[in-house]
């Protein structure tokens, strides 16, 4: 039997503010200083406000491989994964997903092979690790395909913040009078990335004002990551004439983020991949149904809280919304399964499974 | 409940499409609309980028054509190389962070500089490109200062230029006549061409670079120059060959430019600094190892061989690791020895 470690260090390739993964990095730190072990946080790269916080990787410490352990916050391909695979201590991974690379790779040449990077380095790990772990049953069976022998599910330690903040009043009024000229409010918050498709949505949107509903708006919430991507959208809108009904709101304070949850009459998500989706959360808590493409995670995240689709024809998705938006029933009680649903995702909960697994390793070597 | 009401409501698009309440072009001119534009603002992308940085968008370390060596960038631009890159890259980074706020990806010039942001700069900017493949761990002294052979253009172009037309016009040729030695792609020479000079280059890769431009001969600089007439020069410009000397191969160097200049001719060269070498590789320290000099040890040799009008640019804001040195042959007097060197 190994000896029980004296500190379990985590790596991650980068760690930024309000991010979900750094989030969910941070948590698992206060978790396991709770446990009792020393732990510090290690990054290729680190956001200025969590200097200090967080190490540069090269400060690994690698002294007494049978004292420390280390775990792996795997999300794209990095120099840190090499970093792990030299260490010589037991090694953990905590599996968030990375993209397919062809979703991206159009766009954002570098981050395609970031990506493809990250899934040959997830393999490379799959032989060295003892256990794996991930934050939903999707992302566990891409361990267990990826060849990890000990896998479970330990889920996302949400930063709650987004929860709990209160509205943004000047938002708040500003969506208040859009509504007053009619029309619902269509939302979807996420990075402006290519595999996040709000090209997809724009495109139900447009379907929905031809068809149902002539002066339905959408809030686009999230930065844009991708220039090139974004600026594609942005045509698109005005190509469409579509300028004045598609909002491209950007990055926000959790404040304006839950006016935009509040006010919004639908959350629609037409990405083509998802490890999690925290939006979605996020939108059940807030009562707002949700209607979504079914791929990767977004079922497993809605289970039945949502409309989940398996295409997303823009008519198809227009109509979703369309019958969301005036069956009353049907649309109360997907608030309420949302509701329910986004409680069942409590941060204490996710403590307790990150605990779990912890101590499944301890007690297996 | 929730996967009967999605049968439902496909029934619902089944029927509205065979009621023709959906207009039958409609989702394919979306699907059409959007290419059209993701194609423009994909080339739009790559053109800003290329105008940010420099014209070479047929560069293999520029816009999308290099798509597995970022992978490698990134796995091998370490933290530790990244702390030794050095001023130069800073300043590269800034123009970087200008660059993403004009193209709209951040709001604020003030970026928190990554490994990330490196790559991103090492997709638009061909001399960060070179800098970061250099910082790989191993990498020679040789290939840090390939890395840092500088590319001349911007002021420093226009500084050569200056220089080489102090030079009195040739009595055999209207023009003046120039060598660049070595010239890489033999852009410099283009530009020289252009404005009337009469040049030629040489460069050991000459085959793979010149795209059959007969000016160009595939030759090294050194063996070039020991072959070439003495006094047939009015020009001289040395890139490439001064950023990886072997020790000695300086003094040789100086005393091939005397040699081969006519008398009023002017030498320029353009090198990198030899303490931005040494940064990115402590092996360049080690005087056995191929490396730049430094410029007053240029001045020093060009001086001991005869050439006056002794010149030092730096051009800081472009290129901080950059420098440039020329000298000219003195008119009244031929340097003792022409011609037997």
């Amino acid at each position: 039997m190994t000896a029980r470690p004296v500190r379990i260090d985590q790596v991650i390739p980068s760690i930024v503010e309000r991010d979900a993964v750094s989030h969910h990095t941070l948590e698992a730190q206060r978790v396991l200083h709770s446990m009792g072990f020393v732990s510090e946080i290690y990054a290729c790269s680190m956001g200025p406000g969590l200097a200090g916080r967080v190490h540069p990787l090269s400060e690994l410490p690698r002294h007494e491989p049978d004292r420390q352990w280390v775990c792996y916050q795997a999300s794209i391909g990095s120099p840190a994964a090499d970093a792990v695979v030299s260490h010589p201590g037991l090694k953990l991974v905590d599996y968030h997903n990375i993209s397919p690379s062809d979703l991206v790779e159009r766009w954002m040449p570098q981050l395609g092979a970031e990506l493809r990077l990250g899934r040959r380095q997830l393999g490379e790990l799959a032989p060295l690790v003892e256990l794996g772990f991930a934050d939903s049953e999707f992302n566990r069976a891409e361990l267990e395909q990826a060849g990890y022998g000990d896998t479970m599910v330990a889920p996302l330690m949400v930063d709650t913040a987004n929860f709990y903040s209160a509205p943004d009043p000047h938002v708040v009024r500003r969506l208040e009078t859009a509504r007053a000229h009619g029309g619902h409010d269509w939302l979807f918050v996420g990075q402006m990335l290519p595999h996040k498709a709000h090209h997809d949505v724009v495109k139900a949107l447009a379907c929905a004002r031809k068809i149902f509903d002539p002066q339905a708006r959408l809030h686009l919430v999230g930065r844009e990551s991708c220039a090139a991507y974004a600026a594609a959208v942005r045509s698109f809108v005005s190509a469409l004439g579509l300028d004045d009904a598609v909002e491209f709101v950007g990055s926000v304070s959790p404040g304006e983020l839950a006016a935009y949850y509040t006010n919004a009459d639908v959350l629609v998500c037409c990405s083509d991949h998802e490890g999690f989706c925290v939006p979605l959360l996020e939108a059940m808590h807030h009562r707002l149904p949700v209607v979504a493409y079914g791929v990767t995670a977004v079922p497993e995240t809605l289970l039945d809280a949502g409309i989940v689709l398996p295409a997303k024809s823009p008519v198809l998705v227009a109509a979703a919304v369309q019958r969301v938006l005036t069956d009353r029933a049907l649309h109360d009680s997907l608030v309420d399964a949302g509701l329910r649903r986004a409680r069942s995702f409590t941060v204490e909960g996710a403590r307790r499974a990150f605990t779990r697994a912890i101590e499944h390793v301890l007690q297996a070597t | 409940m929730t996967s009967e009401v999605v049968a439902e409501i496909e029934a619902q698009v089944r029927q509205m499409r065979a009621n023709g309440q959906v207009p039958p072009e409609l989702e394919g001119d979306l699907d059409k609309c959007f290419e059209e534009v993701a194609e423009a603002s994909l080339f739009g992308a790559a053109s800003l980028r290329d105008g940010d940085f420099g014209p070479d968008a047929s560069h293999p370390t520029s816009g999308l054509a290099d798509r597995p060596s970022f992978a490698q960038l990134r796995r091998q631009a370490t933290a530790a190389a990244r702390r030794q890159l050095g001023p130069s890259l800073r300043r590269l980074e800034r123009r970087a962070s200008l660059a993403a706020a004009r193209l709209g990806e951040v709001a604020s010039i003030r970026v928190h500089v990554t490994v990330d942001h490196l790559e991103r700069l090492a997709t638009s900017s061909q001399r960060a490109s070179r800098v970061l493949a250099a910082a790989r761990p191993g990498g020679s002294a040789a290939s840090v200062a390939g890395a840092l052979h500088p590319l001349v253009e911007g002021p420093l172009l226009a500084w050569v230029i200056e220089r080489l037309s102090a030079a009195p016009k040739g009595t055999r040729d209207p023009a003046r006549v120039v060598l660049h030695a070595e010239c890489g792609d033999g852009r410099v020479v283009e530009a020289l061409a252009a404005r009337g000079f009469n040049v030629r280059g040489v460069d050991p890769h000459a085959p793979v670079r010149s795209d059959g431009d007969t000016r160009i001969v595939a030759a090294g600089a050194l063996e070039f120059l020991g072959a070439t007439q003495g006094g047939t020069l009015d020009g001289l410009v040395l890139t490439g060959v001064v950023d990886c000397l072997r020790p000695g191969e300086g003094r040789v160097l100086a005393q091939l430019a005397a040699r081969c200049l006519a008398p009023g001719g002017v030498v320029v060269l353009v090198s990198a600094r030899p303490e931005a070498v040494v940064a990115l590789d402590p092996v360049a320290a080690d005087l056995a190892h191929r490396r730049p000099l430094h410029p007053v040890t240029w001045c020093h040799l060009l001086a001991r061989y005869g050439l006056s009008v002794l010149e030092v640019f730096e051009p800081e804001a472009s290129e901080p690791d950059v420098f440039a040195v020329s000298a000219q042959r003195p008119t009244s007097a031929l340097l003792a020895g022409e011609g037997s060197a």
